[in-house]
C-alpha cells in the first residue's frame, strides 16, 4: 500500500512556481520518532505537492501563507502554515485513533477495509494493547472493544485470564457462549489464546454479526474473536528489544477482626443462641486478647499478613527482529513472562521446596514469506510456549485464610516460642497454614505448545485474472502435565506450647504437647505426576481466492474454502472431534457506495448423528455509503455509511455427553457376591439417545451506522437482535416415571439484543495531540422457551427471565421483638416463619411470604436481582501526546449485574469475622437505630441468616463498578540523543487496576470475583509496571 | 532460485497444480489414524447378544437391577430409617435426614431420599421392562429348577427375577405414596405420552400380587445348587414373602378402612381401598400361612427360624444353619457397620462412631425374661437401677448398653464415662448404642470383617404377619397365632414358662392380642426398617408420638450409679405424613399426577 502510493504520487505531482516562493523542506517523523515515508503534502487548494523520500524528508516550494496539507495513511492529517524565512519545518504526526478511512481490519480469512465493511466489526491494534501490564491477551481487551464482555474472576498468576463473551450471552449451555477463537485462520482453545505472548500479535478483532461470523457456519454464532500474528516487511532488520518489570499488589486486601473483636462477636452468638453455659471466653479470656500480654496461650494472629507479602514482583522481556529480503520476509521473536505469587517463603532452606504460586512462560515464534516465484509464495510459522504454573499441593491459600473452621485469629500462635510450627487447637488438630506451606508441598504444571502453520499461495492469474489458489495445514499440539511434590498434614511436627504448664524436664521452655496426629520426624515428600491434557489438532484449508476490479467502478471479490479439523485429546478415551465444512464469501461494491456481502458455509461436526451433522448458513450484509455519492458534502462529514445484516449461524456446543444421539450403556458400581465378595460387574441403560440432536442456530439482524466528521470526530454504532433457537436443554418437563435420563433436545429459545459502538475524537491543541474514545456495549438477554414445567406459582417461573437470573428469597426486614411475639402467640398477623428447626428470633432476616401460607419455604423462591454478566460495560480512553511525552488512561466499568457471596466468604462461623460483621443486628443496634448490615450472629449454619440456605436479596449486591484499568505513561527520548546505532528508546511506566469505585466494598471483594463464590478467589492485582523499550 | 526450472514447468502445466491438492488431501486421510466410532462404549446389542450362550452380559445388566435394592446401612445421611421412627435418635445433632424425616420437615420440593424416593424405582421398573423385552434373542443353554423339581430355561429364570424385582419396586413405591401410575411393560421413547395418571391404590395390590403369582414358578428355590454366586437372587420363598408383606400392607388401617381423609374426590382411591373389607385380613392371612405350610416349619421346612439370632444377619441361607433367610440385598465383607455404629470411646480397628442411639421407649419394650412386659412380671420385677437385669435375650444382641461386655470391655455410658464422653461434640444421647447387625464381637479387642447381609425378608416376619392377619380377622385369636408368637420366643430364649406359654396369657382378646403382636414385631424387627412403615399403616403414629422420645441419663459416683429416664424429643405428627408428598416436579410437569391430601 505505501510502496502504491509512493509510486502513484511521484508521477502524479506537478510542481509550479511562483514569484517570493521559497522552498521549505524537513522531516516528517511519527510520534514515536520514526521518518515517514510516503507522506503526501499538497498545498490546500491547489494541485501543487510532493511526497516524503525514503529518510522521511520532503521538500516542497510555497508561498507565504500556503496551507499545507500532511496526510498520511493511519496518521491524522496535519495543516501546516508556512512563514517566511521558516525554511526547516520538521513535522510530527499523530497516528490516527479514530477517523482513519482507510483503516484495514483483519476478519475471517482475510482484511477488509473499515470504508467498505457491511459487517460488525470490533478490532485493536497490538499498539493499543502493548500498555496492559498482563500476561493474558483477554484481559488487555477489556473497555477497549465495543461487544467485548469481559470478568476477571481470579487473580491467581497463570490462572488469571479473564472469561469473556461478544455481545453477552444468548445460550443456555454454559460452553454454548463460547466465542470462536481464531488465531491466524486457525482456531484455538481459550488456554491456547492465553498462552499467547500479546508482542507476537499484529493485531485482534472481534466479529459479532452474522455477515462476518457465518463464514465459520456452525461454530459461529458466539462471535468470533480474530487474532493476526505479526509478519516481516521487506526492508533493514529491525531489533525491538522490551524489558519491564512490575509489583503486583492485591487490588482490596481483605481486613478481619482481631481476636479481641472476634471472641466478643463469638460469645455474643453463643448468647444470642441460648448456649449461656458454653460461652467459650471468659472476661479474662477478653482481657488477653485486649491488651496482648499472652501472646502464646491467647494468640492474635492476622494470618493474611502473615502468609502473603504486600507485593509480588513480575517481569516480562521480549526480542523481535523483523525485516526482509527481496524474497524472503521474516519476523523472529522471543519473550519471557514471569509473575511471582504473594505468599511469603516459607520453604525449608535445606530443601528448598518451593509452595508459593508463580507463573512462567516462554514464547517463541517465527513467521516466515518466501516468495518462490512470481506465482508462487509459501510461509512457514512456527510457534512454542512453554509454561509453568506453580501453587502449593493440598490447598487455596486465600480460601484457608477466610474459612473460620479451619482458622481463627486466636487459634494458634504463628510461631511457637522455640520457633517450631504450632497446630490449631479445633477438633482436627489442623497445623497452622504458615506450617503447611512450608512443609505440605506443591503442584507445578508444565505445559508445551507447539504449532506449526505451513502455507502456498500460487496466483492464478494466467487462469483468469484475479484468481489465485491458497492451502494452509496447521498442525498444533499441547502436552500439560504435573509434578506433585507432597507431604501428608500428618508427616511432619507441630506443637502446642502450653505457657502455664510447668514441665519438670525444662522450666524454661514451658511445656509442648505434639499435634496428636503427627510424628516427630518429617517423613520424606512424595512425588506423583501425571497428565492433565495432551491434544493434537490438525487443520488443512484449502481455498479459491478471486479479487478484481471491473471498470474501476466494480469491485467483486469471493473465496471458496475447504476446511476440515481434526481434533483429538490423546489422554482420553472418545476418539477425535472432526469438523468439515465448505464456505463461500462473495462481496461486491459498485464505487465503494453500494456494498453486497454474501456469505455461505455449509459445515458439520461430528458432535451428531449422521444425518443431522452438516447444516447451510447463509447471511447478507448490505452497504450504502452515502458519503461516496457525488453529492454528498464531504468537507464536514468524510464518511456516512449505513450497513446491515442478517442471516444464520449455529452453535456446535453440546452439554455433557458428545454422543448425545446415542444411547449408551454406563457401567454401575458394580455388585458383590459371594461368601468371599467378589464384584461383579453390572451394567444399566444411560441417557435416552436423541436422534435428532442438531446445533444450535442463531438468527442475527445487525444494522450499523458510521460516520466521520471534521476530520477529528468518529461515530460507530450497532443495533442488533439475536434470536438462538433450537438450543440444547434438558427437557424439565418429563416426568421422572420415564425412568431414565434423557439426552438434551433442541427446544430452547432465547433472545438477545442490544447496541454497541464508540465515539471518538482527536485534536491537536498547540504541541499536543489529544485524543478520545469511548466504548459502550449493552447486550440483554431472555429466555423465551426452554421447556420449563409449569410452575404452581408464576413467580417460580424462569421462562422470560434472563439466562442465569439467580432465584431466592425476597428480604423484607429484620424480625424484630414485635414480630417474634406475635410469632410466639400465634398471632393470626405474625409474620410468616422458615420451615426450619430452629425458631426465629429477633434480628434473623425476614423474607416475604409470596403464596401467603405462613411458610418460608421453596414456593416463597422468586427472581431476585440480575444475573452475574453486566449487561452494560462502558471503556473510556484518554490520550495525549507532546513532544516526546505521551499519556493515555483507560476506564472501565461495568453496570447492571448482581452479586452475592456465600459461605467462608460472609457467612458467620464460616468465614472469618469482618468489619461487616459488626454491623450486625443486636437489640440494642436496632433500638438505638444503627445502621445494620447483617443479622443477628448464630453459631447454627443452617439457620434462615445462612446465604447458602436462604439466598436472597439481603445478600445481592447490584453491582457496578468503574475502575482505571490502565495508566500509561511514556517518554520517547530524542533521536538527536541517541547513538546512531539506536533507533528509537522510550521509557514507560505503566498501571493497571489502579483504583476501582464499586459498591461493592461491603464484601469486601473485587468486583469481577464470580457470584455466590465463597470469597476464596486468588485477589485479582494491580499492577505498576517500568518497562524500556530500544529499537536497533 | 534454487529449482525454478520446476516451477517454470508447473506453471505450464496447470495439472500439477491439482495433483497437488490432491496430494494433501491424501496425506490428511493418512494421518487419521484414529478408530471414528466410540468403540469402547456399549449399546444395547451387547448386553442382549446372540451369541451369550451363558448369559453372562445379561447378568451383568441384572445386576445393576439388583444394585436398585434398598441397602438399609447407615443409608439415611448415614442413618439408619429407624432412627426416625421412636426407637432411636441419630448421635447428630446437626439436623441429619432422619431428624428431618422424624418431625415432619420436608414437603414436596424439598425431599429427603432415599426414605421419599421415587425416579430410583421408576428406573428400576424402566430396566426391568428392558431387560424383558430384549432377553428373548440370548441364546441361554443354562437351566435350573423351580420349586417343583421342573427344569426351566434360565431365560426364563432371569425374566421372573427381573419381574420380581419390578413388583418389589412398586410395593416400595405404593407404601410410600399409594395408588401410583402402573408402567406394565411399556419402555416409553422421548415422545410418548408420559402424562400417566396415578392407578388406584387397589389396582397396584392387584397388579403386584397377579405379577408374583405369574411368576413363582419360572424362579428357582432354596437350596439352590450355587449358593455362592446366586446366594442373592430372588426365588420362590421370596415371591411369596413379598406377596405375604403385600396383602399384610393391604389390609392395614391407612389403606383398609381407616385412609387419610380427604375431600378431593381423585384423593379417594389413590390413598387406599375406599371401602373396609375385613376378608383383606384373610387374604393376607392365607398367604402367610401358605407359606408356613409349604416352605416354612409345618411344610418342607426350607425356612425355618434360626436359633442363633445374631447370626441370621452374618451369614447365607443355609437349611440347618441359617434357614431364616428369605431375601437379602448382598453387602461385602467388611467392619463399616461396626465402625459407623459401634459405641464412641475406642479407637484404631475398634473405633465406633456411634451413630445410632437406641432410645428409652424401645428399651422398654423388650420384655423381661419370662415373657412379660416389665413391671408386669412377678418372676422378674424390674428394678429401675438394674434396667438390663433379667430381661428378654434380644435386649443384648440388639442394643449396648452401660454395662454390656463390648471388645473386651464393660461398656461405660454414664455421664462423662468411657463410652459416654462429655465435651466431645458428640456423645451418645441416650446412653445406648446399636447392637443388631454386627459380629460377635462381645470378648475380642477390635472389629474385623463380617458379611453384612441387608435382610428384606426372613421367615420371622412371615409369623408376625401371620399372626397379626389372623388375629385381626378372627374375633379372637387363634392357637395359630399363639404359636407364631410363641415360636419367636422360644427362638429368642424367653421362658418358657409352667404354662408353656412362653409369656402369653390363656384366652386373650383381640386387641390384647394386637397389642402383643405389635411388640413383638416391634423388637423382633428393630432397627430393620419395619418400624416407620408399621406405625404408619397402623394408623398409629400420632398416637405412638403423643409421648416424648426418652433415653437415659446414668450419673455414676464412687458409691453408687443412678439410672434416670430423661425425655429428650417432642414429635408432632400431622396426619398428612401418613403418605409422603409426591414430588413436586412431577405433579407440575404431569397435569394428570394427582397429589397427595395435604400436600
Amino acid at each position: 500500500m505505501k510502496k502504491f502510493i509512493l509510486i502513484s504520487l511521484l508521477f502524479s505531482t506537478v510542481t509550479f512556481v511562483f514569484g517570493q516562493t521559497f522552498t521549505q523542506s524537513g522531516v516528517v517523523r511519527s510520534i514515536d520518532g520514526e521518518e515517514l515515508i510516503g507522506v503526501s503534502i499538497i498545498v490546500k487548494g491547489t494541485t501543487k505537492g510532493t511526497i516524503t523520500n525514503f529518510d522521511g524528508e520532503y521538500s516542497i516550494q510555497v508561498n507565504p501563507g500556503d496551507k499545507l496539507q500532511f496526510s498520511y495513511v493511519g496518521f491524522v492529517m496535519r495543516e501546516i502554515t508556512s512563514q517566511v524565512g521558516k525554511t526547516v519545518v520538521d513535522v510530527e504526526m499523530a497516528p490516527d485513533q479514530t477517523t482513519n478511512l482507510e483503516e484495514v481490519v483483519v476478519v475471517g480469512y482475510g482484511q477488509a477495509k473499515r470504508l467498505t465493511m457491511t459487517g460488525s466489526v470490533s478490532s485493536v491494534s497490538v499498539r493499543e494493547i502493548q500498555a496492559v501490564p498482563t500476561s493474558n491477551i483477554q484481559n488487555t481487551l477489556t473497555g477497549k472493544l465495543p461487544g467485548f464482555f469481559s470478568q476477571q474472576r481470579s487473580g491467581q498468576p497463570g490462572k488469571d485470564a479473564s472469561d469473556f463473551f461478544i455481545r453477552g450471552i444468548s445460550s443456555l449451555n454454559d460452553d454454548g457462549n463460547k466465542p470462536l477463537i481464531i488465531v491466524d485462520d486457525v482456531q484455538y482453545s481459550y488456554d491456547q489464546l492465553q498462552q499467547i505472548n500479546v508482542n507476537e500479535i499484529e493485531s485482534i478483532s472481534i466479529l459479532k454479526d452474522a455477515s462476518t461470523t457465518a463464514i465459520y457456519g456452525i461454530k459461529g454464532a458466539n462471535g468470533v474473536l480474530v487474532v493476526k500474528t505479526r509478519r516481516g516487511e521487506t526492508g533493514e532488520p529491525s531489533i525491538n528489544l522490551r524489558v519491564e518489570s512490575g509489583l503486583q499488589t492485591p487490588i482490596r486486601k481483605p481486613v478481619f477482626l482481631n481476636s479481641y473483636q472476634t471472641a466478643l462477636l463469638v460469645n455474643e452468638a453463643y448468647e444470642n443462641d441460648g448456649l449461656i453455659s458454653e460461652i467459650p471466653f471468659s472476661t479474662d479470656d477478653l482481657e488477653a486478647f485486649r491488651d496482648g500480654t499472652d501472646p502464646y496461650g491467647h494468640p492474635d494472629v492476622n494470618w493474611y499478613n502473615e502468609v502473603f507479602n504486600p507485593v509480588a514482583l513480575q517481569g516480562n522481556v521480549n526480542l523481535d527482529v523483523s525485516g526482509g529480503f527481496k524474497n524472503l520476509r521474516y519476523f523472529i521473536t522471543g519473550g519471557y513472562f514471569s509473575q511471582n505469587g504473594l505468599v511469603k517463603n516459607f520453604s525449608d532452606p535445606l530443601d528448598a521446596v518451593n509452595t508459593n504460586y508463580f507463573y512462567r512462560r516462554f514464547n517463541y515464534r517465527t513467521n516466515l514469506d518466501f516468495d518462490v516465484n512470481d506465482n508462487l509464495n509459501m510461509r512457514l510459522d512456527f510457534s512454542t510456549r512453554f509454561m509453568n504454573i506453580n501453587e502449593p499441593g493440598s490447598m487455596n491459600a486465600t480460601g484457608e485464610i477466610y474459612n473460620f473452621e479451619r482458622m481463627t485469629p486466636y487459634s494458634a500462635p504463628v510461631l511457637n516460642p522455640d520457633g517450631s510450627y504450632a497446630y490449631l487447637d479445633t477438633k482436627d488438630f489442623r497445623p497452622t497454614l504458615n506450617a503447611r506451606l512450608a512443609n505440605e508441598g506443591y503442584k507445578r504444571s508444565r505445559r508445551n505448545d507447539i504449532n506449526i502453520l505451513y502455507g502456498a499461495g500460487y496466483k492464478l492469474d494466467f487462469v483468469t485474472k484475479g484468481l489465485s489458489a491458497n492451502l494452509r495445514m496447521a498442525y498444533s499440539t499441547i502436552d500439560e502435565n504435573f509434578r506433585r511434590v507432597s507431604r501428608g498434614s500428618s508427616g511432619y511436627p507441630t506443637y502446642k506450647f502450653h505457657p502455664d504448664a510447668v514441665d519438670p524436664l525444662d522450666i524454661e521452655a514451658g511445656y509442648y504437647t505434639i499435634n496428636p496426629n503427627q510424628v516427630y520426624a518429617y517423613s520424606t515428600y512424595g512425588i506423583t505426576s501425571g497428565v492433565d491434557q495432551a491434544l493434537s489438532d490438525l487443520n488443512i484449508q484449502a481455498s479459491f481466492n478471486y479479487a478484481r476490479v471491473f471498470n474501476i467502478n466494480h469491485d467483486v471479490n469471493a473465496m471458496l474454502l475447504y476446511n476440515r479439523q481434526s481434533r483429538t485429546h490423546e489422554n482420553s478415551a472418545s476418539v477425535p472431534n472432526n469438523f468439515e465444512g465448505y464456505t463461500v464469501k462473495t462481496g461486491y461494491k459498485y464505487k465503494n457506495k453500494y456494498l453486497v456481502d454474501v456469505n455461505l458455509a455449509y459445515n458439520g461436526t461430528d458432535r451428531f448423528g449422521k444425518d443431522n451433522r452438516f447444516g447451510l448458513f447463509p447471511a447478507i450484509g448490505l452497504g450504502y455509503t452515502i458519503s461516496e455519492e457525488d453529492f454528498f458534502p464531504n468537507e464536514t462529514v468524510q464518511m456516512l455509511k449505513v450497513r446491515g445484516s442478517y442471516g444464520l449461524v449455529g452453535s456446535d456446543a453440546a452439554p455433557g455427553d458428545r454422543y448425545l444421539y446415542r444411547q449408551v450403556y454406563e457401567m454401575g458400581g458394580g455388585y458383590y457376591f459371594g461368601e468371599n465378595p467378589q464384584k461383579y460387574d453390572s451394567y444399566r441403560e444411560g441417557a435416552i439417545g436423541n436422534n435428532n440432536v442438531t446445533w444450535e442456530k442463531a438468527k442475527k439482524l445487525d444494522i450499523g451506522f458510521d460516520v466521520v466528521a471534521l476530520n477529528r470526530l468518529s461515530f460507530t454504532i450497532d443495533f442488533f437482535h439475536d434470536i438462538r433457537y433450537d438450543q440444547l436443554v434438558t427437557r424439565y418437563d418429563i416426568p421422572l416415571i420415564l425412568g431414565i435420563g434423557v439426552s438434551p433436545v433442541n427446544v430452547a429459545r432465547t433472545q438477545n439484543q442490544g447496541f454497541d459502538g464508540s465515539l471518538g475524537y482527536q485534536e491537536r491543541i498547540g504541541q499536543v495531540n489529544f485524543n478520545t474514545n469511548l466504548v459502550f456495549s449493552y447486550a440483554k438477554n431472555k429466555v423465551l422457551y426452554k421447556a420449563e414445567a409449569q410452575q404452581r406459582y408464576p413467580w417460580l417461573a424462569e421462562t422470560g427471565k434472563s439466562i442465569n437470573q439467580p432465584f431466592g428469597y425476597k428480604f423484607i426486614g429484620f424480625y424484630t421483638p414485635d414480630d417474634i411475639a406475635l410469632i410466639q402467640a400465634e398471632d393470626s398477623n405474625a409474620p410468616a416463619v422458615p420451615n426450619t428447626d430452629t425458631p426465629v428470633q429477633a434480628g434473623d432476616l425476614k423474607y416475604q411470604d409470596l403464596n401467603g401460607d405462613g411458610v418460608i419455604d421453596d414456593f416463597d423462591k422468586t427472581a431476585i436481582g440480575k444475573p452475574n454478566l453486566p449487561t452494560t460495560t462502558l471503556g473510556w480512553t484518554i490520550g495525549a501526546n507532546w513532544k516526546g511525552f505521551s499519556l493515555s488512561l483507560l476506564f472501565q466499568g461495568s453496570f447492571d449485574y448482581s452479586f452475592s457471596i456465600v459461605g467462608t466468604g460472609i457467612e458467620s462461623f464460616k468465614s472469618q469475622f469482618q468489619p461487616v460483621h459488626q454491623k450486625r443486628w443486636t437489640l440494642d443496634r436496632f433500638n438505638s437505630g444503627e445502621e445494620i448490615d447483617f443479622p443477628r450472629l448464630t453459631t447454627i449454619p443452617s439457620t434462615v441468616n445462612s446465604a447458602e440456605g436462604y439466598m436472597s436479596d439481603f445478600w445481592l449486591i447490584n453491582a457496578w463498578y468503574t475502575r482505571l484499568k490502565t495508566v500509561d505513561i511514556s517518554y520517547q527520548l530524542p533521536k538527536r540523543n541517541l547513538p546512531a546505532y539506536i533507533n528509537s528508546m522510550k521509557f514507560y511506566a505503566n498501571a493497571y487496576n489502579l483504583f476501582t469505585i464499586t459498591n461493592y466494598n461491603k464484601y469486601q471483594q473485587d468486583p469481577e470475583i464470580r457470584t455466590n463464590s465463597a470469597g476464596d478467589a486468588y485477589m485479582n492485582q494491580r499492577v505498576f509496571n517500568l518497562g524500556v523499550q530500544v529499537s536497533f | 532460485m534454487l529449482n525454478s526450472k520446476f516451477f517454470k514447468a508447473m506453471k505450464k502445466n496447470k495439472y500439477i497444480l491439482s495433483l497437488l491438492a490432491i496430494a494433501v488431501f491424501l496425506f490428511s486421510a493418512c494421518t487419521d489414524n484414529y478408530e471414528n466410532f466410540p468403540v469402547d462404549q456399549f449399546t444395547n446389542s451387547y448386553f442382549f447378544s446372540k451369541t451369550d450362550s451363558m448369559g453372562v452380559q445379561v447378568r451383568q445388566f441384572l445386576n445393576s437391577i439388583y444394585d436398585l435394592l434398598p441397602s438399609g446401612h447407615n443409608d439415611h445421611g448415614g442413618d439408619y430409617l429407624d432412627t426416625a421412627t421412636d426407637d432411636a435418635l441419630s448421635i447428630k445433632q446437626d439436623d441429619p435426614d432422619v431428624y428431618k424425616l422424624l418431625v415432619g420437615r420436608y414437603s414436596a420440593n424439598t425431599r429427603i431420599r432415599p426414605a421419599m424416593e421415587w425416579s430410583r424405582y421408576y428406573e428400576g421398573i424402566r430396566q426391568v421392562n428392558v431387560l424383558i423385552d430384549s432377553i428373548e434373542v440370548v441364546p441361554i443353554i443354562l437351566k435350573f429348577k423351580n420349586v417343583d423339581g421342573e427344569e426351566k430355561a434360565l431365560n426364563h429364570t432371569i425374566k421372573a427375577e427381573a419381574r420380581f424385582l419390578r413388583t418389589l419396586f412398586y410395593f416400595e413405591l405404593v407404601k410410600r405414596y399409594g395408588g401410583v401410575p402402573l408402567i406394565h411393560d411399556k419402555i416409553f421413547k422421548l415422545n410418548d405420552d408420559l402424562e400417566l395418571p396415578r392407578n388406584s391404590f387397589e389396582e397396584c395390590i392387584d397388579y403386584m400380587v397377579s405379577e408374583l403369582e405369574d411368576i413363582k414358578m419360572d424362579l428357582r428355590s432354596v437350596t439352590m445348587a450355587d449358593n455362592t454366586e446366586y446366594a442373592h437372587a430372588a426365588t420362590y420363598e421370596a415371591a411369596m414373602a413379598l406377596k405375604s408383606r403385600i396383602l399384610l400392607y393391604a389390609a392395614s388401617p391407612l389403606f383398609n378402612g381407616q385412609t387419610i381423609s380427604t375431600t378431593k374426590d381423585e384423593q379417594k382411591e389413590l390413598v387406599g381401598y375406599t371401602d373396609y373389607d375385613a376378608e383383606r385380613w384373610k387374604k393376607a392371612a392365607d398367604a402367610a400361612m401358605d407359606f408356613i405350610e409349604s416352605q416354612g416349619h409345618k411344610g418342607n421346612k426350607s425356612n425355618a427360624l434360626t436359633k442363633n439370632f445374631m447370626a441370621i444377619f452374618l451369614s447365607y441361607y443355609n437349611k440347618s444353619s441359617n434357614p431364616e433367610l428369605i431375601f437379602f440385598r448382598q453387602g461385602g465383607k467388611s467392619k463399616t457397620v461396626e465402625t459407623k455404629n459401634g459405641p464412641l470411646g475406642f479407637s484404631g480397628n475398634a473405633l465406633g462412631n456411634g451413630r445410632t442411639n437406641p432410645t428409652q421407649n424401645l428399651v422398654d419394650a423388650y420384655l423381661m425374661k419370662d415373657g412379660k412386659l416389665r413391671g408386669e412380671s412377678t418372676l422378674y420385677p424390674y428394678n429401675p437401677q438394674k434396667p438390663y437385669e433379667n430381661r428378654d435375650p434380644r435386649l443384648d444382641l440388639t442394643i449396648l448398653h452401660n454395662g454390656s461386655n463390648w471388645l473386651g470391655r464393660v461398656l461405660e455410658t454414664n455421664q462423662g464415662g468411657a463410652n459416654n464422653p462429655t465435651g466431645s461434640a458428640e456423645y451418645t444421647r441416650t446412653s445406648y448404642y446399636m447392637r443388631k447387625f454386627m459380629g460377635n464381637f462381645g470378648a475380642t479387642p477390635e472389629y474385623s470383617n463380617n458379611q453384612h447381609l441387608w435382610i428384606i425378608f426372613r421367615y420371622a416376619e412371615i409369623l408376625l404377619n401371620f399372626a397379626e392377619a389372623e388375629n385381626e380377622y378372627l374375633p379372637a385369636p387363634s392357637k395359630d397365632v399363639y404359636d407364631a408368637i410363641i415360636a419367636l420366643r422360644e427362638r429368642a430364649g424367653i421362658e418358657k414358662g409352667s404354662d408353656k406359654l412362653y409369656g402369653l396369657e390363656p384366652n386373650m382378646t383381640k386387641s390384647q392380642m394386637r397389642e402383643v403382636i405389635r411388640n413383638e414385631r416391634r423388637i423382633e424387627m428393630a432397627f430393620e426398617e419395619q418400624r416407620f412403615w408399621d406405625i404408619r399403616r397402623w394408623r398409629a403414629a400420632e398416637d405412638i408420638f403423643s409421648t416424648p422420645l426418652r433415653g437415659m441419663s446414668i450419673v455414676k459416683s464412687l458409691s453408687s450409679v443412678t439410672y434416670t429416664e430423661v425425655d429428650l424429643v417432642n414429635v408432632v405428627f400431622n396426619e398428612r405424613q401418613y403418605l409422603f408428598p409426591i414430588p413436586y416436579s412431577e405433579v407440575i410437569k404431569n397435569s394428570n399426577m394427582v397429589q397427595n391430601p395435604n400436600w
